[in-house]
């Protein structure tokens, strides 16, 4: 785990460096104050980039609780799975509608924490539909229907 | 007596009908999101901020709203600590030591009408210590200049590292990069588009609400796929439901002691519940001594983490309320929602909205009777929900997830940049990186550069301003003593671990 954090604060040391390039030709076209637009987040980065620096020397062992399985490829995998569902989610929101787009990603999802195939259609479409109605129509929050929009009228 | 007025005003806001529906509506959310694994109160909370918006709920019922959720949700929080031993959050680590033997011993309804109660008296008290210190404060906070805000706010950010225990540098880590993620988007002093790599949807910065859901429930959700086999069958709650006199006397002396432990350990920034349960606890333990059957079922150890609990977590509203700085994350997520219904904490809102202010600490009374009173019909519907699996609650989560966020400004970029923010919180968790230090580094980061380029420019670019002062003077001393007993103990440390290596 050592390695894994020595790596991480590496990346993010890097990423601070990139962040401080970025914001080194911030300047007001027309100053009226003595503090420009720069200073704050190059400040930031500056501490940042120190404890970082700090953490890829001399990073602190984790002190895992007992509860917690080790990472091995399959839960990684299924991470990952996740991971793009929730991407699919995100692309396909406005395009198919909210009512399609969570029955897409919803049913998949929940196959991936155990359930079975029947019982997971099921409630994911009575659900997509149940929180489309509550959010949209009781809740005056706007969702978008995609496809579904001939039926609106 | 002003204050009596005010609080009695108070009452007369929070008790009209409609603000006692939307208490009522709250405790009952935040009740269910709390008992929901991967739903805490930062995210409940949050949830909510662009719902309570779309429903246009004025100001004060909102603000009740959030404050009825907030404490519902630990209220739910506890429900999962003491049937199934697990945890809600943080905070409730300590109340499982005592509450799960005690739902064991068939006592589940009494330890939680009991926890309820003591979280109630912990409130009351810190309610009480509210309504004495915070007009003061407000008061004192009015001499408050940019620089002395700025200073506070390293004050608080260094508390937090401080104060956090064991990974101090994850901590400062954790709020720098908060800090940072604060000030992308449009610079309002000069138009410059900063950190935005030419997105238009950047431009107004990152979304709150989008920061918080993907750090918090999007990490929880990957978090979840880890465990998913759960072992542990929930206590079934049966026989008696409410706790007698007897119980209840048993525990006063430890609810009043831990009352105002919990109140002060509040208001200080940095500290928060999490803290305050666990010395509350260990004190309690301390004094018990050989009496005490700590661990096993006893009620002080289940009272005296709850009403730490209660306290702070009203204890933290004071510096929220009084000086505009919020020291935990779910004041924090507060803070967010006042600013979208343009309200700015701070010492002028007691004098320039009174009902907003009083409203929401008598709410928070009101709130806490309900839970108490809500405990008994309810609590087995509370416990059915407890039995839900995973895979058709993890889906919903989801998607009521991605319909916060959408709400917020209608674009799809939001649900990308949620996942990617879920992403990078994810794996923060995994190497042990605290995360509501993120949120309130962000919160703080707006505010805090905002008063720095103040005070420099009226002090025309002279750094003196920021130590000149006397209330600067004495912050910048505290936070090196913060900073030196931090050192202190990671060298004590060290030392001691160097010693156990020789020994061995």
């Amino acid at each position: 785990m050592l390695t894994l954090q020595r790596i991480f604060a590496a990346v993010l040391l890097l990423v601070c460096i990139g962040l401080a390039l970025m914001a080194w030709p911030y300047q007001a076209a027309f100053s009226y104050e003595p503090v420009g637009p720069r200073a704050f987040p190059l400040l930031m980065l500056g501490l940042m980039g120190l404890a970082l620096l700090y953490m890829v020397f001399r990073p602190v062992p984790i002190v895992h609780s007992e509860d917690e399985p080790q990472l091995d490829r399959e839960t990684l995998q299924k991470i990952g799975i996740c991971v793009v569902l929730l991407r699919v989610f995100a692309g396909t929101f406005e395009p198919l509608g909210f009512i399609l787009s969570s029955i897409l990603i919803g049913v998949p999802m929940a196959r991936l924490y155990g359930g079975r195939w029947v019982p997971s259609v099921v409630i994911i479409c009575l659900m997509a539909i149940g929180l489309y109605l509550l959010f949209d129509k009781l809740m005056d929050v706007p969702l978008p229907l995609g496809l579904l929009d001939v039926l609106e009228n | 007596m002003d204050t009596l007025n005010y609080l009695g005003q108070g009452f007369g806001v929070a008790l009209t009908p409609y603000n006692l529906v939307t208490a009522l509506t709250g405790t009952l959310i935040g009740t269910v999101v709390g008992l929901l694994p991967g739903l805490g109160p930062i995210n409940g909370v949050a949830l909510l901020i662009p719902i309570a918006f779309a429903l246009g709920l004025p100001p004060e019922s909102a603000l009740i709203l959030l404050a009825a959720v907030y404490l519902g949700c630990e209220y739910g929080g506890r429900i999962s600590s003491i049937l199934l031993n697990i945890p809600g959050e943080a905070s409730t680590v300590m109340t499982t030591l005592d509450g799960y033997p005690m739902a064991r011993q068939g006592l589940a309804g009494v330890a939680l009408s009991l926890s309820a109660w003591s979280s109630f008296i912990g409130a009351f008290i810190a309610t009480c210590g509210m309504v004495l210190f915070a007009p003061l404060l407000a008061k004192w906070a009015i001499a408050f200049g940019p620089a002395e805000y700025f200073v506070l706010m390293v004050f608080a950010i260094v508390c937090l590292g401080g104060m956090a225990g064991d990974r101090p540098l994850k901590t400062f880590i954790a709020a720098l990069i908060g800090l940072f993620l604060s000030s992308v988007g449009i610079d309002a002093n000069s138009g410059v588009y900063r950190f935005t790599g030419d997105s238009v949807h950047l431009a107004d910065g990152i979304q709150f609400v989008v920061l918080v859901l993907g750090l918090f429930s999007v990490s929880e959700i990957l978090l979840m796929l880890e465990k998913t086999h759960r072992g542990q069958e929930a206590v079934q709650a049966t026989g008696r439901m409410m706790f007698n006199f007897k119980e209840a006397a048993s525990v006063f002396v430890v609810n009043l002691r831990c009352g105002v432990l919990g109140f002060i350990m509040g208001v200080l920034p940095g500290a928060g519940a999490t803290l305050a349960s666990a010395v509350a606890y260990m004190t309690e333990k301390r004094i018990a001594g050989a009496s005490g059957t700590f661990g096993q079922g006893d009620k002080r150890g289940l009272a005296a983490p709850e009403t730490a609990i209660g306290g702070a977590a009203c204890g933290a509203l004071v510096p929220m309320l009084t000086l505009g700085v919020p020291g935990s994350g779910t004041t924090a997520v507060m803070i967010g929602a006042l600013s979208l219904y343009n309200i700015t904490p701070g010492p002028l809102l007691f004098q320039q909205q009174p009902d907003i202010v009083w409203g929401l600490i008598a709410s928070l009374f009101v709130a806490n009777i309900m839970l108490v009173i809500l405990n008994i019909p309810m609590i087995r519907v509370f416990t059915r929900i407890l039995a839900v699996p995973n895979w058709a609650l993890v889906p919903v989560i989801a998607i009521i997830t991605g319909i916060g966020v959408y709400a917020v400004h209608a674009t799809t970029f939001d649900l990308f940049l949620m996942t990617g923010i879920g992403i990078f919180g994810y794996i923060l968790r995994k190497l042990d990186f605290p995360l509501s230090p993120v949120l309130l580094g962000f919160i703080l980061g707006g505010l805090m550069e905002q008063n720095l380029r103040r005070a420099l420019s009226i002090s025309n670019g002279a750094l003196e301003i920021l130590w000149s002062s006397p209330i600067t003077f004495g912050c910048w001393i505290l936070t090196a003593i913060m900073l030196v007993m931090l050192l202190l103990r990671i060298w004590r440390r060290r030392a001691a671990q160097r010693r156990a290596v020789a020994d061995v």
